[in-house]
């Protein structure tokens, strides 16, 4: 059973780009502007799982930018190569900004607390020292991650609708063969880092107790309406 | 809990930012260039397009946006998009598209195919840009990717007012031939540029938009409906057992469930 759950990489379909196109988005990609995205300065290696279902979980690979100091943004990948598929979108929001949120908006957010604490949450290529610095901060912000492509499943192409993922919030969640092949391939051990982050604090008022879904299960639902008018079909 | 297609609760109070927050210190400036200097950031590099175009959500056609789509190729017939609010460094992460060709698309099935838009509409129209690509550069792609389609969600409704990516993430739709009241978008968008619409609907005649026969893109044109996702609480199915009642289990994973078990016992 070990296979089931280590992260897919199925291939899209589709013939190879051709030369030409290659070419011409060679010229694109230099004469144009990439304002917003030119702010994501950060890679962030992490674990997601479906808000309804734990025993799907995703290694996700975050690229992150800040809009200002309390709130980041990340596109989420299947792999941090040339080759990553797009799978998803995270907002990360301070422990300001997130109890400013309504209550029902909450539930929709998880803690980051455990996972910077257990060293599993971690910057590949980026010195001790110099991460935990801002995994000081990270340590008290909160989450709202979306998934569109569920390469876990198999699946070569984003089907289906959006999903809710959740972080992990505790110990013996995590499944070992997933955290193994994630040290192996970037070299490091979440033991130690736990070690060198013993000293890191959550948020100030402790974690939300409507943060990460106040416990439930939360699934997304497809619903027909009518287009033009607000309100719900019967 | 909540819906796509549902006003969010109350806004945080401020001073109207979007998002609200204290501006960035020096400190996280150097910590951002510090990762910035050891980290390849290989998938963000492989973004090689700026289309600026518009879009209206599934559940409400006459809500209509101005997109900003960083656009990264993965293969001949496929391109996933990061999209924005503007081209503006301090745009708002918005959402995410897909684009797949026609040939793809065909393979999908049609609960699928009601989840996609066509582009052909608005390429030849002149609504989707390349701001500052020549159009004769650009018109072997456009002639592509007339004939692909997209699907599109979208994660913050700024244009609502949401200062913060509230509620459920909302499907949207391609302009066609029937919308309505995009008049001042498309100005503000031209003038933005310096480019007129009508003059790239006359550049582009010549690009055929495919006929797709048994094609559920554009899905609201032949029924009127759109689609809404609403976000509920259901049972967590857990690695430890489910809070659900055993019948609610697959078998399937069940037996997953009992085998991580055993090793977990084992270790």
């Amino acid at each position: 059973m070990e296979g089931v759950n280590v992260s897919t990489h199925p291939e899209i379909p589709g013939e190879p780009t051709q030369t030409g196109t290659a070419i011409l988005e060679k010229a694109t990609a230099t004469i144009q502007g990439f304002g917003p995205v030119n702010k994501i300065h950060q890679h962030l290696c992490a674990f997601h799982f479906y808000g309804h279902d734990m025993t799907r979980q995703v290694e996700a690979h975050h690229f992150c930018g800040h809009l200002n100091e309390e709130f980041r943004q990340c596109l989420i990948y299947d792999r941090p190569d040339d080759d990553g598929r797009l799978i998803g979108l995270e907002y990360i929001v301070s422990e300001q900004l997130f109890l400013t949120l309504p209550d029902e908006e909450k539930k929709f957010w998880h803690s980051h607390e455990f996972e910077v604490k257990s060293g599993v949450l971690f910057m590949p290529g980026v010195p001790g020292p110099i991460q935990r610095q801002d995994l000081e901060k990270v340590a008290k912000t909160y989450g709202k991650v979306i998934h569109f492509w569920q390469v876990d499943k198999g699946d070569n192409l984003p089907l289906g609708i959006p999903q809710v993922m959740m972080a992990l919030t505790r110990d013996g969640q995590l499944y070992e063969n997933l955290a193994k092949d994630v040290e192996n391939r970037f070299n490091i051990s979440f033991e130690e880092e736990k070690e060198n982050r013993a000293h890191i604090n959550g948020p100030d008022h402790g974690i939300h107790p409507l943060a990460n879904a106040a416990g439930k299960g939360l699934r997304t639902v497809l619903r027909e309406v009518d287009c033009f008018k607000e309100g719900k079909s019967t | 809990m909540a819906s796509s297609d549902e006003t969010p609760g109350q806004m945080p109070p401020g001073d109207g930012s979007v998002p609200p927050g204290k501006p960035m210190t020096v400190g996280q400036h150097i910590i951002d260039k510090g990762a910035q200097m050891t980290q390849s950031l290989k998938p963000i590099k492989q973004m090689s397009q700026h289309v600026c175009t518009f879009a209206s959500y599934s559940h409400d056609m006459t809500r209509q946006i101005e997109t900003h789509h960083y656009v990264s190729r993965r293969n001949q017939d496929f391109l996933q998009c990061d999209v924005y609010d503007s081209d503006d460094p301090n745009g708002r992460p918005i959402g995410v598209e897909y684009i797949t060709s026609d040939m793809i698309f065909e393979t999908l099935g049609p609960k699928e195919q009601k989840l996609w838009h066509s582009h052909g509409y608005e390429i030849t129209s002149g609504l989707w840009v390349n701001p500052r690509v020549p159009e004769m550069i650009q018109k072997p792609e456009l002639r592509d990717l007339a004939r692909s389609c997209g699907k599109f969600w979208c994660t913050w409704q700024v244009d609502r007012g949401d200062r913060l990516p509230f509620g459920a993430p909302a499907l949207m739709m391609s302009p066609q031939g029937v919308n309505v009241g995009m008049v001042d978008l498309v100005k503000k968008m031209n003038d933005n540029y310096r480019i007129l619409s009508e003059e790239l609907k006359i550049s582009r005649i010549d690009i055929a938009i495919p006929e797709m026969t048994n094609s559920y893109a554009d899905y609201w044109m032949q029924t009127g409906k759109g689609f809404a996702i609403d976000i509920e609480k259901t049972y967590m199915h857990t690695i430890s057992g489910d809070m659900a009642p055993p019948a609610l289990r697959r078998s399937i994973e069940g037996t997953i469930v009992a085998t991580h078990q055993t090793k977990r016992h084992s270790a």
